[in-house]
């Protein structure tokens, strides 16, 4: 359980469409809806050299900074990415091949560092705060939630704008076909922001109350489920399993944060008591408990 | 010299991403660089010095010159013309 208690104040998320998801099936390639980029980054000069992760991760934190209703800077931006910014990073890796290893373009480089989209938020935020960017998997957003409550709980912060971003390019849609990975699946992609807080609001959607990461060829079963509901006092949460949410989202490796995006709107609009969400990709497996504030 | 400045121009877009923007809408003679003309930066710089070895095989020797070759798009096809080896 966290120490100190932990508030989503705001949330943004850009994904795919929420609508029809009986017509989805294993294999399907779901692509994010995105905004008009005009309206959420006015910047011509920064904005033209974004590729499309970064717009949608820049896109998702400022409208999660708008929802909070107030100009603000956040204390700490942490952002979470399992496999960061694989347009700009394909895009290298090809000039590589096509100038034979010369003539580098510098901007698809720049782009392609993992903490790319953490350092564009602060950028246009003129932000010099703690800035972290974990990449861990499917454990990134839990790590980077982790670190988030760790910091309201040493009072080093109070309010961490924390968020994870995925795309899915041609090349990794084909190549993990080739793995077989959409036999059972489908696959997706998403950006999704929260502004966390260590003091509720008037607006506050959700308390995090707790996170649990396993590591297991096995997923957690049932009793463990029961039994972390248990030692939290939250038995009688609604267990939101990653089939229900990911028929929206696909499959990628922060699918988690559509899941506490969908799990908040559970919270808000079926007045759920409190949710446990469960996410599992491959090996890594993880919970996250809510409750209504 | 009106060819290759289009073709600058066309080169300049693409890879430089200047969204909603066309060839006809760089003067020839406006500054690429700075918050007049096209407000371009350190980044594109780089990019350009690309451009100019990819396509005309011409590598910027003396970076001193390059304030006043990469001027305007004026000043550059001049130093194209004048250097080209493709």
């Amino acid at each position: 359980m966290f120490e100190k208690a932990v508030y989503i104040h705001s949330i943004a998320s850009i994904h795919p469409s929420v609508s029809e998801p009986a017509d989805r099936i294993p294999g399907t390639r779901l692509k994010a809806e995105e905004p008009d980029y005009k309206q959420l980054i006015p910047n011509v000069g920064a904005r033209r050299r974004m590729s499309r992760i970064i717009r949608m991760g820049v896109a998702a934190a400022t409208r999660c900074l708008q929802e909070a209703g107030e100009a603000m800077q956040p204390d700490a931006i942490l952002t979470a990415t399992g496999l960061g910014c694989l347009e700009d990073t394909e895009k290298f890796m090809n000039s590589f091949l096509d100038n034979d290893e010369g003539l580098l373009a510098p901007t698809a480089f720049i782009q392609s560092t993992f903490n790319t989209i953490g350092g564009q938020i602060a950028l246009l935020l003129g932000n010099h705060a703690y800035n972290n960017t974990y990449v861990h998997r499917a454990f990134s957003l839990e790590s980077a939630i982790l670190d988030a409550a760790l910091l309201l709980a040493e009072g080093k912060a109070s309010r961490v704008l924390a968020g994870s971003i995925d795309e899915l390019t041609d090349t990794l849609f084909a190549i993990l076909a080739r793995f077989g990975c959409w036999r059972n699946a489908m696959a997706g992609e998403g950006a999704a922001f929260f502004l966390l807080a260590d003091q509720p609001s008037a607006a506050s959607l959700a308390q995090l109350k707790a996170i649990d990461m396993i590591s297991s060829p096995e997923k957690p079963g049932e009793a463990y489920l029961h039994a972390f509901l248990k030692r939290y006092h939250a038995e009688e949460a609604t267990i939101l399993y990653p089939e229900e949410y990911k028929q929206y989202c696909g499959e990628y490796p922060t699918a988690m944060g559509f899941g506490l995006w969908y799990a908040c709107r559970q919270i808000q609009e079926k007045g759920l008591p409190a949710v446990l969400l469960c996410n599992s990709f491959l090996d890594n497996h993880s919970l996250i408990l809510l409750k209504q504030v | 010299m009106e060819q290759l400045k289009q073709e600058l121009k066309e080169a300049l877009i693409d890879t430089l991403n200047l969204e909603d923007m066309t060839p006809q809408e760089i003067d020839d003679a406006a500054p690429l660089f700075g918050d007049e003309g096209l407000g371009l930066d350190s980044i594109d710089a780089l990019e350009i010095i690309l451009i100019l070895e990819r396509n005309y095989g011409i590598r910027i020797e003396k970076p001193s010159e390059g304030k006043e070759i990469f001027y305007s798009v004026d000043t550059l096809a001049q130093f194209i013309t004048a250097n080209r080896t493709k």
